[in-house]
């Protein structure tokens, strides 16, 4: 009695196992066509575009007039290489200074995503790194020379203006900012940079007060920052699953 | 979620920059910038020994009020500003200065300050300053000097810094 139960236990168990080996051999057939049918591309291609924030800051700015362009290519998934093309010029005054420095300045580097974008949609959370050169000159219209004893005022002043060439700096930039697909292909850019100078040209007996690319420089530190809002435009050059 | 978090962090993070270096508009009070010419009173009897002078009352020629901290006072040395714009400064120093009914007391000598200037470059937010070259210092002569002779204290002396003393006059 116990020993034909556990023979049927047996066949029971057996025939099981082999209904189910011959019922995932069909569901395998079946997913792979269903697969198919929903994969997902992704556009990869160059994305040219232009610095809105220094266009508009150009009109409303008398001080400033300045533009860039910029273009990326993606290589992997979530991964660009990555560059700007701007030209600059920016008129500092101080109290004691007044500085109009006019040059151009490329930088270059990789973008990362860090979006996990939901279906086939194209919008970026990223992070990137850049090293930056600029080219330029500075125009030291006029200064006045400071004194924290008035008894003698007005102090020294000039207007004659004295000209400092070829002038150079590079740095690094860390990068942190967003890119929204707005229509197919059209896209809307805003990053914030975090600028450390490596080197620069030292003018003689003057410094550096704006430097194109990396903006404003501090007394007490290498640091700059900066911000861009960019429109650019995919020329889409292939496609590729996303896995 | 957690980009936006690093998003607001790193936004957050240049604010705070950008705020932190606003001082660094301010040229700060501990940066040496245009100095002054400094002089010290020495005894003429005893030349290595300071010497006050009394009542002193400071007052540069061409300028309607007197020195700022020099109004009548006791001291054995002087800071002088010099005018930037221009290479002469004349100064005069009235010893045991008093004025009683429009009547005033004491001995009045002017001294002569003649130099050639140099703009230096000191920081974006402190912009040039003035240092001075080639000084010379003449005491003016009016037949009853109380100034009785001077010493720069190089050859060639030069006002570049309010370290020490540039000049010694002997009374």
């Amino acid at each position: 009695m116990k020993k034909q139960r556990i023979l049927s236990y047996f066949i029971s168990l057996f025939s099981f196992l082999l209904l189910g080996v011959s019922l995932h051999a069909q569901n395998d057939s079946i997913t792979t066509t269903v697969n198919d049918s929903i994969k997902i591309k992704l556009k990869y291609g160059l994305r040219i575009g232009g610095d809105v924030g220094k266009l508009i800051r150009s009109f409303t700015d008398d001080d400033y007039s300045g533009f860039e362009v910029n273009a990326d290519y993606r290589i992997k998934k979530a991964l660009y290489i990555a560059g700007e093309l701007g030209i600059e010029e920016k008129t500092t005054i101080t109290d004691y200074l007044d500085v109009t420095t006019s040059g151009t300045y490329l930088k270059a580097g990789v973008d990362y995503n860090m979006y996990k974008n939901w279906l086939d949609m194209d919008n970026m959370i990223y992070s990137g790194f850049r090293v930056g050169a600029a080219a330029f000159s500075q125009n030291l219209n006029s200064l006045a020379v400071y004194n924290t004893d008035q008894y003698w005022a007005p102090q020294y002043a000039s207007a004659e203006s004295q000209k400092f060439n070829d002038l150079t700096a590079v740095w690094v930039e860390l990068i942190i900012g967003i890119k929204v697909e707005l229509f197919n292909n059209l896209y809307l850019g805003l990053n914030a940079q975090l600028k450390g100078l490596v080197t620069e040209t030292i003018p003689n007996n003057f410094a550096n007060i704006y430097i194109p690319g990396f903006n404003k420089t501090y007394d007490s530190s290498k640091i700059g920052a900066g911000y861009g809002y960019s429109i650019s435009y995919l020329i889409p050059l292939y496609k590729k699953d996303k896995n | 979620m957690k980009h936006y978090k690093i998003l607001a962090l790193f936004f957050g993070i240049i604010t705070i920059f950008s705020m932190g270096c606003e001082p660094d508009d301010i040229c700060p009070e501990s940066t040496p910038t245009t100095p002054s010419l400094i002089i010290r009173f020495y005894d003429i009897l005893n030349q290595d020994s300071k010497k006050n002078v009394f009542n002193l009352k400071v007052q540069g020629v061409g300028n309607d009020n007197p020195l700022t901290d020099y109004n009548v006072v006791t001291k054995d040395s002087i800071v002088l500003p010099l005018k930037t714009d221009a290479n002469t400064t004349q100064y005069s120093l009235h010893k045991e200065y008093s004025n009683t009914d429009n009547i005033i007391g004491g001995n009045e000598d002017f001294i002569t300050i003649n130099y050639s200037t140099e703009q230096v470059y000191v920081s974006r937010a402190c912009g040039y300053k003035t240092i001075f070259k080639n000084v010379t210092l003449t005491i003016n002569n009016d037949g009853d000097n109380w100034i009785q002779s001077k010493e720069s204290i190089n050859d060639n002396q030069s006002v570049e810094d309010e370290k020490a003393a540039h000049f010694k006059l002997f009374h």
